[in-house]
């Protein structure tokens, strides 16, 4: 049953997810290789204790390995993460957007990372517990990277950013399973970590305070953190925040009351430190830019050919078309054919054709719908 | 994984005579030593004999032996202890001095000693990683409460120069401690004719149970306990004692004594093949201490541009048990306080391997470590891997 030359690296996180993807492969009949990657210094935040990342997960994912009868080893890649993700996440929301770090630590940090050290451990794959599936093409062509089964679970969003070259080398075995199937199987082994709950928070972030972080992370008095206004789409000054760093579009919480009706925030200028907020039918666009598109398919996009563009994790992806554009030389203009809520700068935007994701890239701008639609709204202004 | 064991410093595989030896007495020796009744009277004679046997191996009298778990116990006892005597004495900040290669059992400890209200000072090393003596003279004006300093290094080999420290020591009326975990059975340890006051041994290291130590505590040395709860062990060590523990550790110690000089001479002349082959193959290697006195048994290299927390592993995969530095840093990827002592930031960017040998090594051992580690390295090497 041995599957002679293929030896996998296994990211395992010390969650059940990743405990599960090395006895699936293990059962397969690969030599595996469990690794942890040590991504920033734990001890010192002992709030974070409990998220996947910490010493305690190192423990748990020694323990499983030990119960599979495989290797495992700690990587520590701190001063790539850091560099690449927790340097990204500040200065990203220093700039006014909301930055997205799991895919930054997946498309800089981890599987790179993974890749290198695999290789210089002698590993013909790297396998993580992601849920999405790889199809691999009889043909000799690159393999396609597909959605999970599992909708709730699936995680294609977080995976536009690998670089395409490594796709062949990409093992993912919880794919085509639902995430009971993957406890079911936790139980049926026997896996120390089978009950474990799931991970949330940003795994860096302590209890998910981010202004806190950011106030450790950010110089003191950075203008981010700085007390602005509050302005709608007139420039009329409706009141006062106090940082624009703490605001994501789409939120209401934070702004003050006195408005006569649900204010949302639609922008932030950080120029001007001004939070701009209106009524909720101001928060659609009609499409987005993606200044920075990776592409993971073989071929250029069809300006005619329906995708689906998913602009946030845990959304369903909607219906789109993309400008014509050439994905290998960055930008791309996507149009939804139903104007979508709180498209946010920072986060993502993956494109798919149906189950197959094709690429993706932060999300630069908004297209706000024309004029004409956003006339009546003069409601919006305090009474 | 792992077939061929290059790792003795981190830890030894037990001996067969004392596993047995250990069995037997924990089923015969059941009895408590400080009982009145037959029982208890068996294991305090098992318990003495092993203490008469290990002070005669080490040339000191029994009542100079303290059984404790394991070395860095050891360590502690006589750091925190020393400690404990200065503030009952009446001296608040006293001074410690310990060398800049100690093991983190010391370090550590000074390190919790100092945030007490201690001074610590560091004795530097000279550029071949051993001790300046006029250093060692002119701390000692300073009339220090211990000095602690390790006579084997754990990771590079070095052998520091204990024994001119000691009389130094002496001759100062200064109370010294010797870490002497990596040094028993492997260089001559003659605790008669080095005028030190404490020492401390693992048995793990020389084939022996573990979490069995011993701390010699030289006639004339005072000591505070730094647990309470009973009068074993002279007052120094409360807690009911391991009898088949202490018994397994005096067999350990007297066969290691007993094969020294001739393992020396095995191990050494295997160490040397191990490190010639390698020179001659990885390129831009070097040896760690080469031109330091360095006991038999470790060999510490540094291989340019691979990072440096993935030869371990790539190593364990193709049946090389190895480390990269001692075995308490797997995993960290900054240079360890010993190679940074030695090497200052240079040490950032060399990867950093440490073979141990010890009783069960072979010379097979050795041809599959210089069929592999060149190997090895070349493919990370050829990969780009760097630092």
């Amino acid at each position: 049953m041995k599957r002679e030359g293929q030896r996998i690296l296994v990211a395992m996180s010390g969650g059940v997810d990743s405990s599960v993807t090395a006895a699936l492969l293990v059962e397969a009949g690969y030599e595996v290789v469990g690794a942890t990657m040590k991504t920033f210094c734990y001890e010192e935040t002992p709030g974070a204790s409990r998220s996947c990342c910490g010493l305690e997960g190192i423990g748990d994912a020694k323990r499983v390995a030990e119960e599979l009868g495989i290797p495992h080893y700690v990587f520590d890649v701190e001063p790539e993460f850091t560099r690449e993700v927790i340097d990204d996440f500040v200065s990203e929301y220093a700039r006014g957007r909301t930055p997205n770090p799991c895919v930054r630590c997946n498309s800089y940090t981890k599987f790179r990372d993974l890749l290198r050290r695999g290789r210089a451990l002698g590993c013909d794959g790297i396998a993580t517990g992601h849920y999405v599936r790889i199809l691999r093409d009889p043909d000799g062509g690159p393999p396609a990277l597909l959605r999970g089964i599992d909708r709730e679970k699936d995680q294609a969003y977080f995976l536009w950013g690998l670089p395409p070259e490594i796709l062949p080398l990409l093992h993912f075995p919880l794919g085509g399973l639902t995430k009971s199937e993957v406890r079911e199987r936790a139980r049926g082994l026997g896996l120390a970590t089978a009950e474990k709950p799931e991970s949330q928070d940003i795994c860096f972030v302590p209890m998910g305070n981010y202004r806190e972080f950011l106030e450790q992370s950010l110089p003191k008095r950075h203008p981010s953190l700085e007390s602005g206004p509050i302005v709608d789409r007139r420039g009329r000054v409706l009141g006062q925040h106090d940082g624009y760093a703490g605001f994501t579009i789409g939120q209401r919480r934070g702004l003050g009351g006195g408005f006569s009706e649900r204010m949302f925030v639609l922008e932030i200028r950080p120029e001007r430190r001004e939070v701009v907020v209106g009524p909720h039918q101001e928060l659609f666009s009609s499409g987005l830019v993606v200044e920075k598109v990776n592409w993971l398919a073989d071929e250029p996009l069809d300006p005619n050919e329906p995708i689906h563009v998913q602009i946030r994790h845990g959304s369903e992806p909607v219906e789109a078309a993309a400008l014509p554009t050439d994905t290998r030389s960055g930008s791309l203009e996507i149009r939804f054919v139903e104007p979508q809520r709180a498209v946010t700068p920072g986060q993502s935007a993956a494109v798919f054709r149906g189950e197959r994701l094709l690429g993706g890239g932060p999300i630069d701008s908004a297209i706000v719908p024309e004029p004409a639609s956003q006339s009546a709204h003069s409601a919006g202004l305090p009474s | 994984m792992s077939s061929v064991y290059l790792d003795h410093a981190a830890a030894t595989p037990l001996r067969p005579e004392v596993g047995e030896v250990v069995t037997r007495v924990s089923a015969e020796a059941y009895g408590n030593p400080s009982s009145v009744h037959g029982p208890g009277r068996t294991a305090r004679a098992l318990l003495e004999e092993a203490r008469e046997r290990v002070a005669r191996a080490l040339d000191v009298s029994p009542d100079e032996v303290r059984f404790v778990r394991g070395g860095t116990e050891s360590i502690n006892l006589a750091i925190l202890g020393r400690f404990a005597l200065a503030r009952a004495e009446g001296r608040g900040d006293p001074l410690f001095v310990r060398s800049a290669v100690e093991h983190s059992a010391v370090r550590e400890a000074l390190d919790e000693l100092a945030s007490l209200g201690a001074r610590v000072e560091t004795l530097p090393l000279q550029s071949d990683g051993t001790i300046d003596l006029e250093e060692v003279d002119l701390v000692l004006d300073a009339s220090p409460e211990l000095v602690s300093v390790q006579w084997v290094n754990q990771e590079t080999g070095i052998v520091l120069p204990v024994p001119e420290i000691a009389d130094r020591c002496h001759a100062a009326g200064v109370v010294l401690h010797v870490d002497a975990v990596q040094a028993v059975g492997r260089v001559k340890v003659d605790p008669d004719r080095t005028p030190l006051n404490l020492m401390s041994l693992s048995a793990h290291k020389l084939g022996g149970p573990r979490a069995m130590g011993v701390l010699v505590v030289r006639a004339g040395t005072e000591l505070r306990p730094i647990l309470f709860g009973g009068g074993q062990e002279g007052g120094i060590r409360p807690g009911t004692e391991d009898v088949a523990g202490a018994v397994g550790t005096a067999l350990a110690l007297e066969l290691a004594l007993q094969e020294r000089e001739p393992e020396a001479l095995r191990l050494s002349s295997l160490r040397d093949r191990l490190q010639v082959g390698l020179s001659g193959t990885i390129e831009g290697m070097r040896v760690h201490g080469a031109s330091a006195p360095r006991a038999p048994h470790i060999l510490s290299i540094g291989v340019p541009g691979l990072p440096r927390d993935l030869l371990p592993g790539a190593l364990d995969l193709e049946g090389i048990a190895i480390s990269a530095g001692s075995a308490c840093r797997s995993g960290s990827t900054t240079a360890s306080p010993v190679l940074r002592a030695l090497f200052g930031d240079a040490a950032e960017e060399i990867a950093p391997v440490r073979f141990s040998l010890g009783r069960t090594t072979t010379s097979g051992d050795i041809d599959a470590a210089l069929n592999t580690v060149p190997r090895v390295v070349e493919r990370m090497q050829a990969l780009g891997v760097g630092a």
